[in-house]
Protein backbone atom coordinates (compact mmCIF):
# COMPACT_ATOMS: atom_id res chain seq x y z
CA UNK A 1 0.00 0.00 0.00
CA UNK A 2 3.13 2.74 0.29
CA UNK A 3 4.91 1.83 -2.31
CA UNK A 4 3.54 2.99 -5.55
CA UNK A 5 6.10 1.04 -7.42
CA UNK A 6 5.03 -2.18 -6.13
CA UNK A 7 1.30 -1.57 -6.92
CA UNK A 8 -0.73 -2.76 -9.77
CA UNK A 9 -2.72 0.64 -9.49
CA UNK A 10 -2.12 3.96 -10.76
CA UNK A 11 -3.71 6.61 -8.75
CA UNK A 12 -4.48 9.92 -10.32
CA UNK A 13 -5.46 13.47 -8.82
CA UNK A 14 -7.91 15.57 -9.92
CA UNK A 15 -7.61 19.34 -7.99
CA UNK A 16 -10.89 19.53 -6.29
CA UNK A 17 -10.78 23.33 -5.18
CA UNK A 18 -13.34 24.65 -7.93
CA UNK A 19 -14.47 23.77 -11.45
CA UNK A 20 -15.55 20.77 -13.84
CA UNK A 21 -13.53 18.36 -11.50
CA UNK A 22 -16.06 16.13 -11.45
CA UNK A 23 -16.14 15.33 -15.46
CA UNK A 24 -12.85 14.51 -15.21
CA UNK A 25 -13.45 11.87 -13.10
CA UNK A 26 -16.39 10.68 -15.14
CA UNK A 27 -14.13 10.46 -17.82
CA UNK A 28 -11.27 8.44 -15.84
CA UNK A 29 -14.02 6.45 -14.66
CA UNK A 30 -15.17 5.14 -17.82
CA UNK A 31 -12.05 4.27 -19.07
CA UNK A 32 -10.55 0.49 -19.39
CA UNK A 33 -7.00 0.24 -19.25
CA UNK A 34 -4.72 -2.75 -18.07
CA UNK A 35 -3.70 -1.51 -14.18
CA UNK A 36 -6.24 0.11 -12.60
CA UNK A 37 -7.18 3.62 -12.06
CA UNK A 38 -7.82 4.91 -9.06
CA UNK A 39 -9.26 8.76 -9.09
CA UNK A 40 -8.47 10.85 -5.62
CA UNK A 41 -10.42 14.10 -5.61
CA UNK A 42 -7.31 16.80 -4.22
CA UNK A 43 -8.50 19.48 -1.99
CA UNK A 44 -5.50 19.01 0.46
CA UNK A 45 -1.73 18.74 0.73
CA UNK A 46 -2.33 14.87 2.52
CA UNK A 47 -4.85 14.19 -1.34
CA UNK A 48 -2.28 14.97 -2.85
CA UNK A 49 0.72 12.91 -1.44
CA UNK A 50 -1.54 9.68 -2.54
CA UNK A 51 -1.26 10.43 -5.89
CA UNK A 52 0.98 9.19 -9.16
CA UNK A 53 -0.11 11.50 -11.24
CA UNK A 54 -2.63 15.19 -11.06
CA UNK A 55 -4.90 16.59 -13.55
CA UNK A 56 -5.60 20.39 -13.01
CA UNK A 57 -9.29 20.67 -14.57
CA UNK A 58 -10.65 23.47 -16.08
CA UNK A 59 -12.35 26.22 -13.91
CA UNK A 60 -11.16 29.75 -12.91
CA UNK A 61 -7.29 30.13 -12.46
CA UNK A 62 -7.48 32.82 -10.13
CA UNK A 63 -10.00 31.29 -7.82
CA UNK A 64 -8.08 28.03 -8.14
CA UNK A 65 -4.66 29.66 -6.70
CA UNK A 66 -6.38 31.78 -4.13
CA UNK A 67 -7.89 28.63 -3.03
CA UNK A 68 -4.43 26.64 -3.18
CA UNK A 69 -2.44 28.94 -1.01
CA UNK A 70 -5.32 29.37 1.48
CA UNK A 71 -5.49 25.29 1.48
CA UNK A 72 -1.43 25.08 1.42
CA UNK A 73 -1.12 23.24 -1.54
CA UNK A 74 0.69 25.83 -3.64
CA UNK A 75 4.35 24.77 -2.48
CA UNK A 76 3.40 20.86 -2.75
CA UNK A 77 1.81 21.49 -6.23
CA UNK A 78 5.31 23.07 -7.17
CA UNK A 79 7.00 20.15 -5.53
CA UNK A 80 4.64 17.39 -7.38
CA UNK A 81 5.39 19.28 -10.70
CA UNK A 82 9.04 18.84 -10.38
CA UNK A 83 8.37 14.97 -9.97
CA UNK A 84 5.77 13.98 -11.32
CA UNK A 85 2.98 13.71 -14.40
CA UNK A 86 0.55 16.81 -14.43
CA UNK A 87 -2.02 17.51 -17.33
CA UNK A 88 -3.80 21.29 -16.77
CA UNK A 89 -6.72 21.73 -19.01
CA UNK A 90 -7.74 25.34 -19.70
CA UNK A 91 -7.41 27.06 -16.41
CA UNK A 92 -4.82 24.34 -15.36
CA UNK A 93 -3.28 25.20 -18.66
CA UNK A 94 -2.80 28.75 -17.47
CA UNK A 95 -1.60 27.84 -14.25
CA UNK A 96 0.77 25.66 -15.39
CA UNK A 97 2.30 28.24 -17.87
CA UNK A 98 5.77 29.97 -16.88
CA UNK A 99 3.73 33.39 -17.48
CA UNK A 100 0.44 34.95 -18.74
CA UNK A 101 -0.61 37.91 -20.26
CA UNK A 102 -4.59 39.62 -19.27
CA UNK A 103 -3.68 38.58 -15.76
CA UNK A 104 -5.77 40.37 -13.20
CA UNK A 105 -4.79 43.30 -11.71
CA UNK A 106 -1.49 43.03 -9.01
CA UNK A 107 -0.77 40.15 -10.57
CA UNK A 108 -1.63 36.17 -10.14
CA UNK A 109 -0.39 33.30 -8.71
CA UNK A 110 1.22 30.46 -11.60
CA UNK A 111 2.52 27.03 -10.92
CA UNK A 112 4.77 27.19 -13.62
CA UNK A 113 5.77 23.67 -15.08
CA UNK A 114 5.78 24.19 -18.73
CA UNK A 115 7.54 26.68 -20.77
CA UNK A 116 4.97 28.67 -22.39
CA UNK A 117 3.85 31.87 -21.80
CA UNK A 118 -0.37 32.41 -22.55
CA UNK A 119 -3.11 34.48 -22.49
CA UNK A 120 -6.23 34.59 -20.36
CA UNK A 121 -9.36 34.81 -22.41
CA UNK A 122 -7.05 34.76 -25.70
CA UNK A 123 -9.52 34.30 -27.72
CA UNK A 124 -12.46 37.10 -26.18
CA UNK A 125 -15.66 36.61 -23.91
CA UNK A 126 -17.80 34.09 -23.45
CA UNK A 127 -19.68 34.82 -27.02
CA UNK A 128 -16.66 33.75 -28.61
CA UNK A 129 -16.52 30.75 -27.10
CA UNK A 130 -16.41 27.71 -30.10
CA UNK A 131 -16.41 24.48 -30.88
CA UNK A 132 -13.80 23.10 -33.73
CA UNK A 133 -12.70 19.73 -34.85
CA UNK A 134 -9.10 19.02 -34.03
CA UNK A 135 -6.67 16.54 -35.62
CA UNK A 136 -4.47 15.07 -32.61
CA UNK A 137 -1.29 13.42 -33.60
CA UNK A 138 -0.56 10.11 -31.28
CA UNK A 139 -5.31 10.10 -30.16
CA UNK A 140 -6.01 6.38 -30.79
CA UNK A 141 -8.05 7.14 -34.60
CA UNK A 142 -6.30 9.53 -35.09
CA UNK A 143 -8.19 10.04 -38.40
CA UNK A 144 -10.96 10.87 -36.53
CA UNK A 145 -11.33 14.52 -35.66
CA UNK A 146 -11.39 15.09 -32.06
CA UNK A 147 -13.85 17.93 -30.39
CA UNK A 148 -11.99 20.67 -29.22
CA UNK A 149 -14.71 22.82 -26.91
CA UNK A 150 -12.83 26.33 -25.82
CA UNK A 151 -14.85 28.20 -23.77
CA UNK A 152 -13.27 31.67 -22.51
CA UNK A 153 -10.17 29.47 -23.21
CA UNK A 154 -6.67 30.83 -22.94
CA UNK A 155 -4.26 31.00 -25.91
CA UNK A 156 -0.66 29.91 -26.52
CA UNK A 157 1.11 33.17 -26.77
CA UNK A 158 4.59 32.42 -27.30
CA UNK A 159 7.23 29.23 -26.57
CA UNK A 160 9.34 30.18 -24.03
CA UNK A 161 12.08 27.62 -23.56
CA UNK A 162 15.49 27.73 -21.87
CA UNK A 163 18.23 25.41 -23.46
CA UNK A 164 18.04 23.30 -20.08
CA UNK A 165 13.98 22.46 -20.76
CA UNK A 166 13.16 19.13 -21.53
CA UNK A 167 11.78 19.97 -25.61
CA UNK A 168 7.96 20.90 -26.18
CA UNK A 169 6.29 18.82 -28.21
CA UNK A 170 3.05 20.34 -30.21
CA UNK A 171 0.21 17.39 -30.58
CA UNK A 172 -2.63 19.83 -31.76
CA UNK A 173 -2.98 23.13 -33.86
CA UNK A 174 -6.11 24.97 -34.79
CA UNK A 175 -6.91 24.11 -38.20
CA UNK A 176 -6.86 27.72 -40.12
CA UNK A 177 -10.04 27.59 -41.06
CA UNK A 178 -11.31 27.05 -36.71
CA UNK A 179 -9.32 29.96 -36.27
CA UNK A 180 -11.87 32.74 -34.49
CA UNK A 181 -13.73 35.39 -37.09
CA UNK A 182 -11.90 38.08 -34.88
CA UNK A 183 -8.14 36.67 -35.19
CA UNK A 184 -7.34 38.13 -38.43
CA UNK A 185 -3.74 38.74 -37.81
CA UNK A 186 -2.83 35.06 -37.35
CA UNK A 187 -1.53 34.42 -41.08
CA UNK A 188 1.37 32.11 -40.50
CA UNK A 189 0.32 28.16 -39.75
CA UNK A 190 3.29 27.67 -37.36
CA UNK A 191 1.90 31.15 -35.34
CA UNK A 192 2.15 29.76 -31.35
CA UNK A 193 -1.48 30.99 -30.89
CA UNK A 194 -2.70 28.13 -33.19
CA UNK A 195 -1.20 25.39 -30.93
CA UNK A 196 -3.97 24.25 -28.55
CA UNK A 197 -2.12 21.15 -27.09
CA UNK A 198 1.48 20.57 -26.31
CA UNK A 199 3.81 18.65 -23.78
CA UNK A 200 6.78 19.09 -22.52
CA UNK A 201 8.84 16.64 -20.47
CA UNK A 202 6.01 14.94 -18.11
CA UNK A 203 3.49 17.35 -18.75
CA UNK A 204 0.85 17.69 -20.79
CA UNK A 205 -1.36 21.30 -21.61
CA UNK A 206 -4.42 21.69 -23.78
CA UNK A 207 -6.22 24.96 -23.81
CA UNK A 208 -9.30 23.19 -24.72
CA UNK A 209 -11.48 21.01 -22.46
CA UNK A 210 -11.81 17.17 -23.83
CA UNK A 211 -13.74 16.26 -20.25
CA UNK A 212 -16.98 18.35 -22.01
CA UNK A 213 -17.16 15.66 -24.91
CA UNK A 214 -18.54 11.95 -24.92
CA UNK A 215 -14.79 11.26 -26.76
CA UNK A 216 -12.12 9.10 -24.10
CA UNK A 217 -9.38 9.14 -26.53
CA UNK A 218 -7.85 11.63 -25.03
CA UNK A 219 -7.91 10.85 -21.25
CA UNK A 220 -6.74 7.33 -22.57
CA UNK A 221 -3.95 9.06 -24.12
CA UNK A 222 -2.63 10.93 -20.87
CA UNK A 223 -2.92 7.86 -18.69
CA UNK A 224 -1.24 5.53 -21.43
CA UNK A 225 1.08 8.23 -22.65
CA UNK A 226 2.07 10.02 -19.84
CA UNK A 227 0.96 8.31 -16.58
CA UNK A 228 1.92 4.69 -17.09
CA UNK A 229 5.36 5.19 -18.66
CA UNK A 230 6.20 7.40 -15.57
CA UNK A 231 5.34 4.65 -13.17
CA UNK A 232 7.77 2.15 -14.89
CA UNK B 1 -1.78 -0.69 6.83
CA UNK B 2 1.77 -0.24 6.95
CA UNK B 3 1.47 3.44 8.27
CA UNK B 4 0.56 4.04 11.83
CA UNK B 5 -2.39 5.78 12.45
CA UNK B 6 -3.21 6.05 16.08
CA UNK B 7 -7.17 6.23 16.63
CA UNK B 8 -6.71 10.11 18.60
CA UNK B 9 -4.61 11.20 15.23
CA UNK B 10 -6.91 13.54 12.84
CA UNK B 11 -6.58 12.92 9.51
CA UNK B 12 -5.67 16.16 7.34
CA UNK B 13 -7.24 14.30 4.15
CA UNK B 14 -10.58 15.62 2.59
CA UNK B 15 -13.15 12.91 4.06
CA UNK B 16 -15.40 11.10 2.07
CA UNK B 17 -18.77 12.64 1.51
CA UNK B 18 -20.95 12.24 4.33
CA UNK B 19 -24.68 10.28 3.43
CA UNK B 20 -26.65 13.29 5.26
CA UNK B 21 -30.04 13.17 4.43
CA UNK B 22 -30.29 15.19 1.41
CA UNK B 23 -26.72 14.30 -0.05
CA UNK B 24 -26.20 13.01 -3.74
CA UNK B 25 -23.75 11.27 -5.34
CA UNK B 26 -20.94 13.48 -5.38
CA UNK B 27 -19.98 11.61 -9.11
CA UNK B 28 -23.33 12.86 -10.86
CA UNK B 29 -22.64 15.72 -13.42
CA UNK B 30 -24.65 17.20 -15.99
CA UNK B 31 -23.86 15.67 -19.38
CA UNK B 32 -21.73 16.96 -21.92
CA UNK B 33 -23.66 18.99 -24.84
CA UNK B 34 -20.71 19.20 -27.18
CA UNK B 35 -20.94 18.07 -30.99
CA UNK B 36 -19.72 15.59 -32.86
CA UNK B 37 -16.94 15.87 -34.67
CA UNK B 38 -17.21 16.76 -38.34
CA UNK B 39 -14.10 16.10 -40.36
CA UNK B 40 -12.95 19.40 -42.25
CA UNK B 41 -15.71 21.55 -40.52
CA UNK B 42 -15.00 24.87 -39.01
CA UNK B 43 -16.01 26.23 -36.02
CA UNK B 44 -18.99 26.41 -34.41
CA UNK B 45 -20.01 29.31 -31.55
CA UNK B 46 -22.94 29.90 -29.30
CA UNK B 47 -23.89 26.21 -28.80
CA UNK B 48 -25.40 24.92 -26.24
CA UNK B 49 -22.04 22.39 -25.19
CA UNK B 50 -20.13 26.29 -24.79
CA UNK B 51 -23.05 27.57 -23.02
CA UNK B 52 -23.50 24.90 -20.68
CA UNK B 53 -19.65 24.20 -20.49
CA UNK B 54 -18.83 27.56 -18.82
CA UNK B 55 -21.75 26.85 -16.25
CA UNK B 56 -19.76 23.55 -15.63
CA UNK B 57 -16.69 25.56 -15.61
CA UNK B 58 -18.30 27.72 -12.64
CA UNK B 59 -18.94 24.49 -10.13
CA UNK B 60 -17.81 24.62 -6.88
CA UNK B 61 -17.42 28.15 -6.80
CA UNK B 62 -18.81 31.53 -5.48
CA UNK B 63 -20.58 34.55 -8.09
CA UNK B 64 -20.83 37.39 -6.09
CA UNK B 65 -23.46 40.35 -7.00
CA UNK B 66 -21.22 43.66 -7.05
CA UNK B 67 -22.53 47.35 -7.69
CA UNK B 68 -18.96 48.73 -8.88
CA UNK B 69 -15.57 47.59 -10.08
CA UNK B 70 -14.37 48.25 -6.65
CA UNK B 71 -16.34 45.61 -5.26
CA UNK B 72 -16.02 43.68 -8.31
CA UNK B 73 -11.86 43.67 -7.51
CA UNK B 74 -12.99 42.49 -3.61
CA UNK B 75 -14.97 39.66 -4.97
CA UNK B 76 -12.15 38.58 -7.34
CA UNK B 77 -9.11 38.33 -4.72
CA UNK B 78 -11.50 36.84 -2.50
CA UNK B 79 -12.02 34.21 -5.54
CA UNK B 80 -15.38 34.43 -6.58
CA UNK B 81 -15.66 32.64 -9.84
CA UNK B 82 -17.79 35.26 -11.41
CA UNK B 83 -19.62 38.37 -10.45
CA UNK B 84 -23.23 39.79 -10.98
CA UNK B 85 -23.09 43.28 -12.24
CA UNK B 86 -26.28 45.19 -10.95
CA UNK B 87 -27.08 48.67 -9.88
CA UNK B 88 -28.34 48.11 -6.05
CA UNK B 89 -28.27 44.50 -4.50
CA UNK B 90 -31.19 42.84 -3.70
CA UNK B 91 -31.37 44.02 -0.26
CA UNK B 92 -31.83 47.53 -1.68
CA UNK B 93 -34.35 46.75 -4.17
CA UNK B 94 -36.12 45.71 -1.19
CA UNK B 95 -35.92 48.76 0.55
CA UNK B 96 -36.13 51.29 -1.90
CA UNK B 97 -38.67 49.84 -4.16
CA UNK B 98 -39.91 50.62 -7.55
CA UNK B 99 -39.22 49.15 -10.92
CA UNK B 100 -36.30 47.47 -10.68
CA UNK B 101 -34.36 47.04 -14.23
CA UNK B 102 -31.25 46.45 -15.84
CA UNK B 103 -28.03 48.08 -15.01
CA UNK B 104 -26.12 50.47 -16.96
CA UNK B 105 -24.31 49.00 -19.86
CA UNK B 106 -21.51 51.56 -19.23
CA UNK B 107 -20.96 50.62 -15.41
CA UNK B 108 -21.38 46.78 -16.78
CA UNK B 109 -18.77 47.88 -19.35
CA UNK B 110 -16.55 49.13 -16.01
CA UNK B 111 -16.97 46.11 -14.19
CA UNK B 112 -15.95 43.87 -17.34
CA UNK B 113 -12.62 45.95 -17.62
CA UNK B 114 -11.63 45.61 -13.94
CA UNK B 115 -11.43 42.16 -13.76
CA UNK B 116 -10.84 38.71 -15.81
CA UNK B 117 -13.27 36.96 -13.97
CA UNK B 118 -16.93 35.79 -16.23
CA UNK B 119 -18.80 38.65 -15.47
CA UNK B 120 -22.64 38.03 -15.49
CA UNK B 121 -25.72 40.37 -15.34
CA UNK B 122 -29.86 40.46 -14.46
CA UNK B 123 -32.30 41.17 -16.91
CA UNK B 124 -35.74 41.32 -16.57
CA UNK B 125 -37.64 38.98 -17.02
CA UNK B 126 -39.21 38.76 -20.44
CA UNK B 127 -37.33 41.70 -21.96
CA UNK B 128 -35.77 40.28 -24.78
CA UNK B 129 -34.13 43.63 -25.58
CA UNK B 130 -31.94 43.92 -22.65
CA UNK B 131 -30.73 40.83 -23.27
CA UNK B 132 -30.04 41.85 -26.62
CA UNK B 133 -27.92 44.92 -25.11
CA UNK B 134 -26.21 42.56 -22.60
CA UNK B 135 -24.91 40.34 -25.68
CA UNK B 136 -23.86 43.80 -27.11
CA UNK B 137 -22.22 44.53 -24.41
CA UNK B 138 -20.36 41.13 -23.74
CA UNK B 139 -21.44 40.02 -20.73
CA UNK B 140 -20.48 36.37 -20.29
CA UNK B 141 -23.84 34.90 -18.98
CA UNK B 142 -27.16 36.92 -18.69
CA UNK B 143 -29.50 36.13 -15.48
CA UNK B 144 -33.47 36.51 -16.38
CA UNK B 145 -34.32 37.32 -13.06
CA UNK B 146 -36.92 37.58 -10.57
CA UNK B 147 -34.78 40.10 -8.71
CA UNK B 148 -36.12 42.89 -11.32
CA UNK B 149 -39.50 44.29 -11.71
CA UNK B 150 -40.85 41.52 -14.66
CA UNK B 151 -41.05 43.05 -18.02
CA UNK B 152 -43.63 40.28 -19.43
CA UNK B 153 -46.30 38.31 -16.82
CA UNK B 154 -46.83 35.54 -19.17
CA UNK B 155 -43.38 34.97 -21.27
CA UNK B 156 -39.86 33.93 -20.48
CA UNK B 157 -37.29 34.84 -23.49
CA UNK B 158 -36.24 32.53 -26.11
CA UNK B 159 -33.45 31.68 -24.48
CA UNK B 160 -32.46 29.66 -28.06
CA UNK B 161 -32.07 32.74 -29.84
CA UNK B 162 -28.80 34.41 -28.27
CA UNK B 163 -25.69 33.20 -28.21
CA UNK B 164 -25.07 33.98 -25.17
CA UNK B 165 -26.14 31.63 -22.33
CA UNK B 166 -28.91 32.23 -19.61
CA UNK B 167 -29.09 31.46 -16.09
CA UNK B 168 -32.82 31.44 -14.75
CA UNK B 169 -34.13 30.68 -11.02
CA UNK B 170 -36.60 28.00 -10.23
CA UNK B 171 -38.80 26.90 -7.35
CA UNK B 172 -39.31 23.50 -8.24
CA UNK B 173 -38.40 20.79 -10.97
CA UNK B 174 -41.24 21.70 -13.73
CA UNK B 175 -39.92 24.99 -13.45
CA UNK B 176 -36.31 24.53 -14.00
CA UNK B 177 -37.59 22.03 -16.82
CA UNK B 178 -39.48 24.82 -18.04
CA UNK B 179 -36.74 26.68 -18.29
CA UNK B 180 -33.91 24.65 -19.68
CA UNK B 181 -36.52 23.86 -22.56
CA UNK B 182 -36.87 27.73 -23.37
CA UNK B 183 -32.65 27.90 -23.79
CA UNK B 184 -31.71 28.46 -20.14
CA UNK B 185 -28.03 26.36 -19.75
CA UNK B 186 -28.37 26.95 -15.89
CA UNK B 187 -30.48 26.82 -13.23
CA UNK B 188 -29.81 28.37 -9.77
CA UNK B 189 -33.00 28.23 -7.13
CA UNK B 190 -34.79 31.36 -6.51
CA UNK B 191 -34.59 31.17 -2.66
CA UNK B 192 -35.79 34.56 -1.34
CA UNK B 193 -33.56 37.28 -2.43
CA UNK B 194 -32.14 40.51 -0.49
CA UNK B 195 -33.41 38.08 2.53
CA UNK B 196 -30.62 36.95 4.03
CA UNK B 197 -32.82 34.35 4.74
CA UNK B 198 -31.54 30.94 3.55
CA UNK B 199 -34.92 28.89 4.39
CA UNK B 200 -36.35 29.34 0.51
CA UNK B 201 -33.35 28.35 -1.01
CA UNK B 202 -33.37 24.91 0.71
CA UNK B 203 -37.43 24.79 0.51
CA UNK B 204 -36.58 25.14 -3.63
CA UNK B 205 -33.74 22.97 -3.49
CA UNK B 206 -35.77 20.28 -1.39
CA UNK B 207 -38.32 20.25 -3.15
CA UNK B 208 -36.57 19.83 -7.23
CA UNK B 209 -34.03 17.13 -5.52
CA UNK B 210 -37.76 15.27 -4.26
CA UNK B 211 -39.33 15.54 -7.48
CA UNK B 212 -36.44 14.52 -9.21
CA UNK B 213 -36.05 11.03 -7.00
CA UNK B 214 -39.54 10.07 -7.44
CA UNK B 215 -39.39 10.74 -11.37
CA UNK B 216 -36.21 8.27 -11.61
CA UNK B 217 -38.07 5.43 -9.91
CA UNK B 218 -41.11 5.97 -12.29
CA UNK B 219 -42.48 3.84 -15.34
CA UNK B 220 -42.65 5.66 -19.05
CA UNK B 221 -46.60 5.85 -18.63
CA UNK B 222 -45.64 7.28 -14.92
CA UNK B 223 -43.39 10.18 -16.50
CA UNK B 224 -46.14 11.25 -19.34
CA UNK B 225 -48.74 11.93 -16.48
CA UNK B 226 -46.24 13.19 -14.41
CA UNK B 227 -44.93 15.55 -17.09
CA UNK B 228 -48.53 16.88 -17.85
CA UNK B 229 -48.81 17.23 -13.41
CA UNK B 230 -45.66 19.72 -13.49
CA UNK B 231 -45.91 21.55 -16.26
CA UNK B 232 -42.19 19.91 -17.73
CA UNK B 233 -41.73 19.01 -21.27
CA UNK B 234 -41.31 15.43 -21.66
CA UNK B 235 -38.39 14.64 -23.12
CA UNK B 236 -36.50 17.04 -20.49
CA UNK B 237 -37.94 14.79 -17.70
CA UNK B 238 -37.03 11.31 -19.20
CA UNK B 239 -33.67 12.95 -19.16
CA UNK B 240 -33.74 13.61 -15.96
CA UNK B 241 -35.00 10.91 -14.62
CA UNK B 242 -32.50 8.96 -16.64
CA UNK B 243 -29.70 11.22 -15.08
CA UNK B 244 -31.13 11.86 -11.53
CA UNK B 245 -30.41 15.40 -11.57
CA UNK B 246 -30.81 18.19 -13.45
CA UNK B 247 -29.47 18.31 -17.24
CA UNK B 248 -27.94 21.88 -16.57
CA UNK B 249 -25.34 23.16 -13.90
CA UNK B 250 -27.68 23.93 -10.81
CA UNK B 251 -26.77 26.38 -8.62
CA UNK B 252 -28.33 27.87 -4.90
CA UNK B 253 -29.54 31.35 -4.72
CA UNK B 254 -31.47 34.16 -2.64
CA UNK B 255 -30.57 34.57 1.26
CA UNK B 256 -26.95 32.63 1.30
CA UNK B 257 -25.71 34.87 3.88
CA UNK B 258 -23.16 32.96 5.46
CA UNK B 259 -20.14 30.40 5.30
CA UNK B 260 -22.50 27.44 7.18
CA UNK B 261 -25.16 28.43 4.47
CA UNK B 262 -23.17 27.85 1.50
CA UNK B 263 -21.88 24.61 2.70
CA UNK B 264 -26.01 23.54 3.86
CA UNK B 265 -26.34 24.50 0.00
CA UNK B 266 -23.54 22.10 -1.06
CA UNK B 267 -24.73 19.39 0.85
CA UNK B 268 -28.02 19.88 -0.40
CA UNK B 269 -26.29 18.56 -3.45
CA UNK B 270 -26.38 22.13 -5.31
CA UNK B 271 -22.94 22.98 -7.81
CA UNK B 272 -22.10 26.13 -6.53
CA UNK B 273 -24.06 28.83 -4.72
CA UNK B 274 -24.67 32.61 -5.40
CA UNK B 275 -23.97 35.41 -2.86
CA UNK B 276 -26.18 38.70 -3.38
CA UNK B 277 -26.53 41.30 -0.43
CA UNK B 278 -25.13 38.70 1.96
CA UNK B 279 -21.71 39.95 1.30
CA UNK B 280 -21.38 43.73 0.79
CA UNK B 281 -24.05 44.32 3.53
CA UNK B 282 -21.97 42.26 5.65
CA UNK B 283 -19.68 44.26 8.48
CA UNK B 284 -16.26 42.90 6.65
CA UNK B 285 -16.92 41.98 2.98
CA UNK B 286 -13.27 40.84 1.71
CA UNK B 287 -13.50 38.45 4.88
CA UNK B 288 -16.94 37.06 4.36
CA UNK B 289 -16.05 36.51 1.08
CA UNK B 290 -13.23 34.92 1.36
CA UNK B 291 -14.71 32.62 4.05
CA UNK B 292 -17.61 31.51 1.89
CA UNK B 293 -15.25 30.78 -1.29
CA UNK B 294 -13.87 28.32 1.15
CA UNK B 295 -16.76 27.18 2.13
CA UNK B 296 -18.25 25.96 -0.77
CA UNK B 297 -14.69 24.05 -2.09
CA UNK B 298 -14.04 22.41 1.97
CA UNK B 299 -18.03 22.53 1.90
CA UNK B 300 -17.74 18.25 3.35
CA UNK B 301 -15.07 19.14 5.84
CA UNK B 302 -16.64 20.46 9.70
CA UNK B 303 -13.57 21.34 10.70
CA UNK B 304 -12.40 23.60 8.10
CA UNK B 305 -15.48 25.08 7.84
CA UNK B 306 -15.60 26.03 11.61
CA UNK B 307 -12.06 27.57 11.35
CA UNK B 308 -13.03 29.50 8.55
CA UNK B 309 -16.72 31.00 10.21
CA UNK B 310 -14.99 32.37 13.16
CA UNK B 311 -14.44 36.15 13.08
CA UNK B 312 -16.16 37.60 10.08
CA UNK B 313 -17.99 40.62 11.76
CA UNK B 314 -20.94 41.24 11.35
CA UNK B 315 -23.34 39.20 9.40
CA UNK B 316 -26.53 40.80 6.86
CA UNK B 317 -29.54 41.79 8.87
CA UNK B 318 -31.71 39.17 8.28
CA UNK B 319 -35.39 39.42 7.18
CA UNK B 320 -37.75 36.85 7.91
CA UNK B 321 -40.37 35.31 4.90
CA UNK B 322 -43.88 36.90 5.82
CA UNK B 323 -46.29 37.63 3.41
CA UNK B 324 -46.31 41.48 4.05
CA UNK B 325 -42.59 41.69 3.93
CA UNK B 326 -40.96 44.97 2.40
CA UNK B 327 -40.25 44.19 -0.89
CA UNK B 328 -42.82 41.30 -1.23
CA UNK B 329 -42.19 37.91 -2.27
CA UNK B 330 -39.80 37.74 -5.06
CA UNK B 331 -39.85 34.25 -5.76
CA UNK B 332 -43.30 34.24 -7.10
CA UNK B 333 -42.42 36.10 -10.30
CA UNK B 334 -41.51 33.92 -13.21
CA UNK B 335 -44.27 31.22 -14.83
Amino acid sequence: MSSASSSPNATVGILALQGAFAEHQMMLQRLSMKRRIVVVQVRTADDLAKCDALIIPGGESTTMAILARSAGLLEPLKEFLRKKVVWGTCAGAILLSKSVENAKKGGQELLGGISVKTARNGWGSQVESFEAPLQVEGLRDTSRPFTGVFIRAPVVFELVPSPSDPPIEVIARLPPQCLPRSQTDIADESDARTIVALRQGRHLLTTFHPELTNDNRFHEYFIQECVLPSLS
Amino acid sequence: MTTPTGANTPSLSTPTVPHGVGNVSSSSVAPSRSKEPRDGGSSASGTFGVKSGLAQMLKGGVIMDVVNPEQARIAEEAGACAVMALERVPADIRAEGGVARMSDPAMIKEIIDAVTIPVMAKVRIGHFVEAQILQAVGVDYIDESEVLTPADEEHHINKHAFKVPFVCGARNLGEALRRISEGAAFVRTKGEAGTGNVVEAVRHTRAVQSAIRQASVMSEEELYLFAKEIGAPYHLLKETSRLKRLPVVNFAAGGIATPADAALMMQLGCDGVFVGSGIFKSGDPAKRAKAIVQAVTHYNNPKTLAEISGDLGEAMVGLNIEPDMKGGRMANRGW
